[in-house]
This record gives structure tokens, sequence and C-alpha cells, in this order.
């Protein structure tokens, strides 16, 4: 019933490439951990951290989930779809803005 | 997860009467059942629908067994306003997520996409199965709320919070009512999840060789968009069900503001916003109205050609303007909040892109057209229905224009202007679609047809009706007409409405009643009706090749290959007017 | 040959993924569909936290209760699954090589991982409750608080545990040869998903709410 994998063959990528995402992961973490004891302003903050995040999801979803190593397809398929609909949900935020603006006059 | 339960496909058909009916693997069978389950839901909601229209002109009225039903909620058979709002709240639900939602995607879509595109099953049978049940469990629980507790919700279909998140103090059914309604949305949203993802590899995977994609019917490029469309839109309603469902019984607050008192009541937990409620609710909710009515336009498309013996007019454009109104139906959904306090500068944005969806629609409207202009046109039940689409479309869709301005919506918002427009374009828009399938493909599900006089009569009551019903709303909301109200009798500046209301309200009567038309049509038909031949109506995509109804594994076996696109009509040369898309040999030098 | 065979199927292109008869990814239907899963998976997420999110931003004022010992705790946590994705890797790349009775050797470990991160997590769930955080109220103000920690790593937890019984499954599985390096090639995606939505929740959750010294 399904479509199958069209070559049974399929090369194995070598282990260490795997081995350096994960000390990348590892490292990033670190720093995220440490970039919260900064005193930074807190938009500073959020942004910093979450760009390092998206890296590190980034790195999980090409190589862990292997994105990379398949056909391009089918990530322009997958991804641009989920970024977009994320994207707009961030059209909430004038909204909460405006909440806190109007809780502290 | 269930993906791997799936290993094979049972190659044999199952015999026994459960797995053949009840928990079978067969897409096909899966279709009827959601086909069933969905008019089971619009019998249950229009008879509600029916009640409410009798109350709104005869509010004194006492309903017969009303008070059996509900005796709190109905004392001696005249509806309290509150019952009255259960009511409107489980025929909203049961209406868009239960018959809209469900049909014309689920019901045809299982039966048809496997066959359209030349493959024995969807991708994952199983899973397929499971999305069902879990549907149908969702059924179950939303209509226990009429027996358990206080009754069903009054929220509405879009349980505005804080109302639906403070509990029973709230008023009747807002305690297990809505719980109940909570936790069948939510399996809703899983069933449709399930299913989506079903639709979309199926799609994508199991096309038989030569279907490219710009081969596709237009009905499957409908079921595929919408897909995409749910498999999006309903993992944020999931979310907001969870977050709805701690509020009500774990004492959380995101939806309830500080400071609130309900029924001289001062509701304990607070610093919430019920905007953002309705932002969740409404970044789901603007994409499910285009679930609703996007198979529609499928079958439309696909009816309207077939029997105007011609090419769809422009397929290209329409594949890539159902695109586009999938990916701006992301972009609107402020256009219901324009009220709701929701930052000005948003609502600019929302009402500019919610005018720019016209574009896109505007662009299906006059393919259609184009594809009816000229042709050789057959007349029968499905193409009226198809015509019948098309005319509710645009009657319900212009008035979407005048919402899309806030500073028009303000006045109209809480209104019955909004109410016409939205049940000609998405209500009655997507039933008729779903009648046209009906007739449609009745003689493949069946392996009869059904009786077209009475398809007839049917249609054409069904549609002067349906007009008669909601073509008045919009005047009834530019006089100032309040929607969600159970009585406008002792209203003054109303009265002079009531006989306009009375209208509606027989208009309502008689255009439910001529459904027994149709229910008749079909139960006599299905046993009764003359037997159907493989393609009785000349038409040229796969499922017209194999025979009615179609054996276990659709193509017994054998693999189709497509030699071209599915509209090809009075194609110049060839021997018949239509060339299936399953034929070789060439036709037109090109 | 191919494009023979376009030639009679009436196409231009000479060898076309998307003309029927095959996965135009060239991947399975299961992957696609895990794929598939996950995307609107991650969409449910994204809506918690930027609901999370919203509720903080309407604030005016947000706890920041986490000790060093909470954020050192969540910190290994953090560690823990990143490690399972390793070995959840290394299960897949021997289900390739064909070393069955290794596939469910390493999903064990990645089980084992997904067990402790449980414990921990629940050890610290169980900490914050007896300190008065409910899902309406905590020692610290915005009662918010609470209700947003709660359900955030409470669905993430659901996701974690999940996984564990899903990827047992599929170890056993494997072992008897029921299973293919296609199902532990899923069951793997689904478990990066599960580690992806953690590097999220762990610097908005903890992170941010770090207590400075
Ligand atoms: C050009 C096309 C359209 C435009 C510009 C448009 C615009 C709008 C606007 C501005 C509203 C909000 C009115 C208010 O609540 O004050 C609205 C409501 C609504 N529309 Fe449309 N619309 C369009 C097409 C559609 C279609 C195709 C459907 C369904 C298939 C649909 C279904 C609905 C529903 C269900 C509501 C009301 C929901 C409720 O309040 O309960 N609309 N529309
Ligand atoms: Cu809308």
């Amino acid at each position: 019933m399904h479509a199958t994998v069209e070559h049974p063959a399929e090369h194995v990528e070598p282990k260490r490439i795997f081995l350096i995402v994960w000390g990348f992961l590892l490292a990033l973490t670190g720093v995220e951990v440490l970039l919260a004891y900064q005193s930074l302003e807190i938009k500073v903050m959020l942004v910093l951290l979450m760009t390092l995040s998206i890296v590190k999801a980034s790195l999980i979803i090409a190589y862990f989930m292997h994105l990379r190593y398949e056909r391009r397809s089918l990530a322009l398929v997958l991804m641009p779809a989920m970024v977009f609909v994320i994207a707009m949900l961030f059209v909430v935020f004038p909204d909460s803005l405006r909440l806190l603006w109007m809780s502290t006059q | 997860m269930e993906a791997h339960a799936v290993a094979t496909h049972a190659h044999a058909a199952p015999t026994g009467f459960i797995r053949k009916y009840i928990f079978s693997l067969d897409h096909k069978v899966i279709g009827k059942q959601y086909y069933f389950l969905a008019l089971f839901s619009v019998v249950v909601g229009i008879l509600l629908s029916v009640l409410m229209r009798w109350h709104l002109v005869w509010p004194d009225a006492r309903i017969p067994l009303l008070d059996k039903l509900s005796p709190t909620g109905a004392p001696g058979g005249i509806m309290t306003p509150e019952y009255y709002l259960s009511l409107l709240t489980m025929h909203g639900t049961l209406m868009v997520f239960f018959v809209l939602t469900t049909a014309p995607q689920s019901g045809f879509g299982n039966f048809l996409l496997p066959i359209q595109i030349g493959a024995e099953d969807m991708a994952f049978p199983r899973l397929n199965m499971l999305s069902f049940w879990v549907t149908f469990a969702g059924l179950v629980v939303l209509l226990s709320s009429f027996f358990v507790g206080d009754g069903p919700p009054l929220s509405g279909w879009t349980a505005y919070t804080p109302l639906s998140a403070v509990g029973s103090v709230a008023g009747p059914g807002e305690g297990t009512g809505q719980t109940l309604w909570v936790i069948s949305i939510a399996l809703f949203c899983v069933g449709s999840l399930l299913g989506a993802l079903n639709f979309i590899t199926t799609t994508l995977d199991l096309r038989t060789r030569g279907l490219t994609l710009m081969r596709l019917p237009l009905t499957c490029w409908a079921w595929f968009i919408t897909a995409v469309l749910a498999l999006l839109s309903f993992a944020v309603l999931f979310a907001a069900g969870v977050l709805l469902l701690l509020d009500r019984v774990g004492g959380t607050s995101f939806f309830v503001p500080a400071g609130l008192v309900v029924s001289d009541q001062r509701i304990a937990h607070s610093g919430g916003s019920p905007l953002l409620w309705q932002h969740l609710f409404w970044f789901f909710g603007h994409p499910e109205v285009y679930i609703a009515i996007l198979p529609g336009m499928g079958i439309t498309s696909h009816v309207l050609s077939t029997f105007s013996r011609k090419p769809i007019f422009g397929y290209r454009a329409m594949v890539y303007a159902m695109m586009a109104i999938g990916f701006l139906g992301f972009m609107v959904w402020g256009h219901h909040m324009f009220v709701s306090g929701m930052s000005p500068y948003v609502g600019f944005a929302f009402s500019v892109f919610t005018m720019a969806i016209g574009v896109p629609s505007a662009i299906k409207t006059f393919n259609w057209l184009g594809t009816l202009w000229g042709g050789k046109l057959r007349l029968n039940t499905a193409m009226l229905f198809a015509i019948g689409f098309v005319s509710l479309f645009v009657s319900g869709g212009l008035s979407g224009l005048f919402l899309a301005q806030p500073p028009v919506d303000t006045n109209l918002h809480a209104t019955y202007f909004v109410v016409g427009h939205f049940h000609l374009v998405m209500g009655v828009a997507a039933i008729f679609g779903m009648f046209a399938g009906t007739f449609f493909w009745f003689p493949k599900m069946f392996g009869r047809m059904m009786n077209e006089t009475l398809g007839k009569i049917h249609f054409w009551i069904t549609f002067v009706g349906v007009y008669c019903i909601f073509m008045p709303m919009h005047f009834l909301g530019l006089e100032g007409n309040i929607r969600r109200y159970s009585r406008f009798t002792d209203v003054n500046f109303l009265v002079p409405l009531i006989p306009l209301h009375k209208f509606m309200t027989i208009a309502a009567f008689v255009t439910a009643g001529a459904q027994f038309i149709f229910l008749f049509n079909l139960f006599w038909s299905m046993f009764k009706g003359e037997k159907a031949t493989e393609n009785p109506w000349e038409a040229t995509s796969l499922e017209w090749t194999v025979p009615s109804p179609p054996p276990f594994d659709n193509f017994a076996g054998r693999h189709p290959v497509v030699y071209r696109g599915p509209y090809e009509f009075s194609v110049p040369g060839a021997p018949k007017d239509y060339v299936m898309q399953d034929a070789p040999e060439p036709v037109a030098a090109h | 040959m191919a494009s023979h065979e376009a030639v009679t199927l009436g196409l231009h292109e000479t060898e076309s993924m998307w003309a029927g008869g095959r996965s135009p990814f060239a991947v399975g239907s299961k992957k696609l569909g895990m794929w598939l899963f996950i995307v609107s998976d991650a969409i449910t997420f994204s809506a918690l936290l930027i609901a999370y999110s919203f509720v903080r931003v309407a604030s005016p004022s947000w706890p920041r209760p986490f000790e060093s010992a909470s954020i050192a705790n969540a910190t290994v946590m953090t560690l823990i699954l990143l490690t399972s994705s390793i070995t959840v890797v290394m299960a897949v790349r021997q289900a390739k090589l064909g070393n069955r009775s290794a596939v469910a050797g390493w999903l064990a470990a990645t089980m084992l991982g997904g067990i402790l991160f449980d414990v921990l997590h629940l050890r610290e769930w169980v900490g914050l409750i007896e300190e008065g955080v409910r899902l309406f109220k905590n020692p610290w103000g915005t009662p918010q608080f609470g209700a947003a920690f709660f359900t955030l790593t409470g669905l993430h937890m659901t996701h974690v545990t999940v996984g564990v019984v899903y990827l047992g499954v599929i170890a056993i599985g494997t072992k008897r040869g029921k299973y293919t390096a296609e199902d532990v090639e899923v069951s793997g995606l689904y478990w990066h998903f599960v580690d992806l939505v953690w590097m999220f929740i762990f610097p908005l959750v903890y992170l941010m709410s770090a207590k400075f010294a």
C-alpha cells in the first residue's frame, strides 16, 4: 500500500558527523545557560536565546532528523508551511503588548 | 505514532460483518461511514434550526416533545432564552464540524481520492479507520451533552471566553455541557489531523503512473489543499482546546480576565485574556471555513466541466486560486475580531488581506462561468446543484466584502447580516456541493442511479427556499436586528420586522420538509434505483473506469496508467465527446 | 528507458519525480506521514508557547523563581535528551546496517534516557508543588506562572512518555523481525522531535525565569 523506499542499500552517514553536531548542541546549550545569567535587557535576552534555539533546532532537523540528506523537495514542502504558520501566530503580540500597556496605565 | 502499525494492506477482502462494515479498513466503507455520520448530524442540526426559527416568531407557542427532551430548558414546551442558546450552540457545532468538515472532505474524499488517483486504498488504512472512530466518539460526546447535567453549552460554536471558561456560574450548560463540548472538539481535532496527514501522504505518494499533479482532477486538488489547511489549523485549535479545558477543570486562567464578575459572583482565578481565545480560535476558524468550502469547489468544478461537455476553463488558474485561498486564509482571521478590542492597526492589515481573498474567489467564479459558457449543458440534478453552488457562493461571498471593512463591520458584526453571509457562502453552498456530489457519485458508491425527477423537485424547492431564508437576513442586519437573541417580538424597533421573520420561518419549514424528498430518494434508490453502468455520465476520471460499485481493491489488481488530464471533453477528432484519462491513443495533434 | 516511458505517457519532462507511480521525495509513506504529524504537532506546541508568551507579555510582572539548582537540573535534563538523540541515531544506523539486536540495545539506551528525563522532571514538579505552586497560584505572584509551567512541561513530558513506549514497541518488534529499518527511522524522527521541542521549552520556561544570585 505504501510507497516504499526505492534504494534499500541506503548510504549510511559516518558516525563522526553526528558526534560533531551533538557537540555543537551541547556547547550551544552551555552558551544559553551562561547567557541566562547575564544582566541583559529581557528583549535582548529573548532574541539571543531564541536565535540560539533556532540554530539548535535546525541542526537537529538537518542532521539528526536527516532532512539534509533527503531530496530537497521534502524540506521545501514541509518547512515553509510550518514556518509560515508559526510566523503568522506572532500577529497576536500587538494585543498582549497593548494589554500590558493598559494595565500599567 | 500510529504510522508504524500499518505494515501491509490485507489483500484479501474481509469477510466478517464487523471487519467489513464496522471496523473496516477499506477507504470506500470509511468514506460511507463519514457520509452517514454527517447525514445523521445534518438531520439533527436542521431539526434544531427549525425549533429555533419556530421559537423566534412564536415565542409563546408550546413546541411538542421539547419539554420531554429538557424539562428545565423548555418548561411546558416553551424554551428559555438559555435553552435557545444551547440549541444554537449545538446547531452550529454539529453543522460546522460534523457536517461541513466531515462529509465533503472525509466522506467523498475518502471514497474517491484513492480511486481517482489510481490507488487501491489510502496510504494508512488503519489510521483512516482510527480517524473515523475518533470523530465518531467526538460526535457521541457532543450529543451526550443533551442528556447529562443541565444541557448543552450556550457559548456558541465559537465558545467565546470567558463565558465558556468560568463554569456553571455562567448559566445552564456551562458546567458539564461545556466541558463535553471541549472534549468533543479536541477529539474532532485528533480525528481531523490524522485524516489530513493520511490525505496528504496519499495524494503525494500513491498517484498512479502518469498522473502528474497537473493531471489531477480538481476534486483531488481540493481535498489535498483542504487537508493541508486542516493539518496546519486544527493543530492550533487543539492547543486552544487544551488551554480551555485547563481553565475549566484545572483552575488556570488563560482566558479569564482580572476582576470578572459573573452572575453576581466574583470569579476567583484571574489575569488572563479572552482576546487570546478569540485569536487562537479564529486562527483555526477562518481556515476552517475554507476547509468546509474547498471540497465543494472541487466537486463543483468537476461536475460543471463534465456536464458542460467542455474542459474546465483555466485548469491551472483554478489550482493556483485554491492555493492562494488557502495561503491567504491564514492571514485574515482577525476579520472576525474587528470589534473585539483587537489592535486597530492589525485590524487594518486583516481588512486588506480579507479583501485580497476576493481576487482568487472571483477567479474561480469566472472560470466556472467560463466553463458553462457555450457548453452543451446537461441539466441533470447534479449539474443543477453545482450551478446552485456557484450562485450561492457569489451571493454569500459579496457580502463578505462589506464585512471586511472595519467601519462597516462594527455596525453589522452582531447582526443577522453576518448570519446571512455565512449561511449562504459556507453553510448552504457547501451543502449544495454535497448534494451535487451525492447525485454525481451515487451510482459509483451504491451501484444504482438516483431518481432524477425527485432530484429536480428537491433541487428547486431547496434552491428557492434557502434564498428565501437567508437573503432577508441581510436586510434584517442592516435594520439592526441583533443575532444570538431568542425573542424579538417584544422589541419595539424590531416589531415591524416580525412579518419578515415569519416569512423566513415558513420558508425554513418548507425547505426542511423538502429534505425528506432527498432522504427518500437516497434510501429508495439505494435498493430500488435503476442499476448503474460503469460510466453513466460519460465522465473521464479514473473512478469511471471501474465497475459501479468498485471491487474491494478498486482496480482488481490492475495498475492504471494515466495519459492525460481529467477534463478532455469535446476534443476535436476524438471518436466520442470525452476521452478517458487512461486512454492511450494520441487524439489530436499538439 | 525513462524517456521512452515519458513519451508514451505524454509527458514533457523526461523523468519527473512527480509523474506518479512513486514517492516524489523518494521516502517511504510512513516517513512522510510522520513528518506531517511532526509539522502539525510543532504547530500545536508553538501555539501553546505563544499563548504562554502572550500571557507573560501582558502581565506587569512574572516570577523568576528558578534557583541555580533548578537550572542545573534542567540543564542536565537537556543533556540527557540530547544524548538520547545520539543513541537513537545509532539505533537507526544499526537498523540500516541490519544489526537487529544492536538496534534493540540502542533503543533501550534511548528509552533509559527518556525515563531518566521523566524522573528528573517529576522530581522537579514535586518540589515545586511542595513549595505551593499550583495551576492557579504560586508563592511569587502572577498566577499564570504555574499554569504555563505545568501545561507546557506536562504536555512535553507526555510526549516523552509516549515516546518511551513507542520506542519500546519498536525495539521489541525489531528484535523479533517484525519491523524494518524504516520503522526504526520513523520512530527516531518522533524522538528527535520531542528533543527539538525541549530546545524551546528549556530557554523560554526555565532560562527566562532564572533567579539571579
Ligand atoms: C471574499 C470572500 C469572503 C470575505 C471577504 C468574507 C468576510 C467575512 C467577514 C469580514 C466576516 C466577519 C463578520 C463579523 O463577524 O462581523 C465573515 C464572517 C464569516 N464568514 Fe466570511 N468572508 C468571505 C468568504 C467566506 C467563505 C467562503 C466562507 C465559508 C465557506 C465564510 C464563512 C464565514 C463565517 C462562518 C463567518 C461567521 C462566523 C461567526 O461569526 O460565527 N466566509 N466573513
Ligand atoms: Cu473568516
